[in-house]
């Protein structure tokens, strides 16, 4: 089985850190603020079923959240050549029918495509790694779409 | 009013509200917010199913996922260079301009509009919910948080849904009416997918519609 691997940046895993933090504060505090007392069966006292509710939301977060730190690989700013290249992290300035256009390349977890963040793991990401300053890469479906790149900074 | 009351009352506007990104493309008689969600929600259950996902919670978010638009607008990617009337004859030749390219934006820009647009939805989400039962409430602001910021498997996976819902209508309108840019269609869909089942759809969606113009 293939493990799983989330790409973070910097600034990705302190976000996902600090959240972890707070969502393990938060519980402690509603755990030992908050415990409703029931008077009646667990079930129908509806006090106590928003609590625990609340409690297994903040469990599920703090999960996922365990299972990214557990399974991440930060993404380092290339040296050397490579920083000529496209790698994740790498802010991309690209020519696509004669119109430029910026992006950046990052992991799934932080892929954003509204923001310009394209996850490594879309067809352009797949195709921009590795590339270098005026390669051209080309997707084909029904349409062929040429991604020039103009410009590689990190 | 009694505040379910209200709350159904004010969802259901959304069953006769175009979505603004058709209007501004001029497909005739163009599908409404609470339609996308219909087909959302069915799109989320199929896939979801084969990605072993929590299908409750999956159908839940999609259901929810929309609904903020009742009081926000139905943002499009072209909207921050749209003329404000877009529908209006005056501005018709404008917009089709407009729509011809890609939305050029700079990274800044893309932020600014991302988080203007999450903060209004979110102010319209919590207007909608007002009134209704607490733990309601909390349920849906804690899905539609997770859609909008991919915290766990299914939010990621209900994002990359609707977004795939989008280009198939999209797709279907360009096979019908033509009005849509379906090369920028395509490229768009080969920046924003990374699911991999849903990667594989799109390639069918390709292959049996964009290929085929009635």
């Amino acid at each position: 089985m293939i493990e799983e691997k989330f790409y973070l940046t910097k600034q990705g895993l302190e976000k996902i850190e600090k959240e972890y933090k707070e969502l393990l504060l938060l519980k402690q505090e509603k755990i030992h603020s908050e415990t409703p007392v029931v008077f009646h069966s667990e079930e129908l006292d509806t006090e106590f079923v928003a609590f625990k509710e609340d409690i297994e939301l903040i469990e599920a977060r703090t999960a996922d959240l365990e299972y990214v730190l557990k399974h991440y690989e930060i993404i380092e700013p290339p040296t050397g050549q490579n920083k000529e290249t496209v790698q994740l992290g790498a802010k991309v300035l690209v020519d696509v029918a004669g119109e430029t256009d910026e992006l950046i390349l990052v992991g799934t977890l932080e892929a954003n495509p509204i923001e310009g963040k394209i996850s490594n793991e879309s067809p352009v990401g797949r195709a921009l790694l590795g590339k270098k300053v005026g390669d051209i890469v080309q997707l084909s479906s029904p349409v062929v779409v040429s991604y020039k790149i103009k410009k590689v900074s990190y | 009013m009694d505040a379910t009351l209200k709350f159904l009352i004010n969802v259901g506007q959304l069953k006769d509200r175009k979505r603004r990104g058709w209007i501004a493309n001029q497909v005739p008689n163009c599908e409404t917010t609470a339609s996308h969600i219909f087909r959302t929600a069915i799109f989320a259950w199929i896939l979801g199913k084969k990605k072993n996902l929590n299908i409750n919670k999956l159908l839940k978010m999609s259901l929810v996922h929309d609904i903020c638009e009742v009081y926000a607008p139905d943002e499009t990617p072209y909207d921050p260079l749209l003329p404000a009337n877009f529908e209006s004859i005056k501005d018709k030749k404008k917009t089709e301009e407009i729509l011809n390219k890609w939305p050029k934006l700079s990274l800044a820009q893309k932020k600014r509009r991302a988080e203007l647009k999450y903060k209004r939805e979110e102010k319209s989400l919590r207007r909608l919910l007002k009134g209704t039962p607490v733990a309601f409430q909390k349920e849906i602001m804690d899905l539609w948080q997770d859609f909008e910021k991919g915290y766990s498997k299914e939010g990621r996976f209900a994002k990359q849904i609707d977004k795939a819902e989008n280009f198939l209508q999209g797709m279907e309108y360009w096979q019908k009416y033509g009005k849509i840019k379906r090369d920028l269609w395509i490229r768009w869909a080969k920046e924003i997918f990374d699911e991999p089942i849903i990667i594989d759809f799109i390639k069918t969606i390709e292959k049996d519609i964009t290929t085929k113009k009635k």
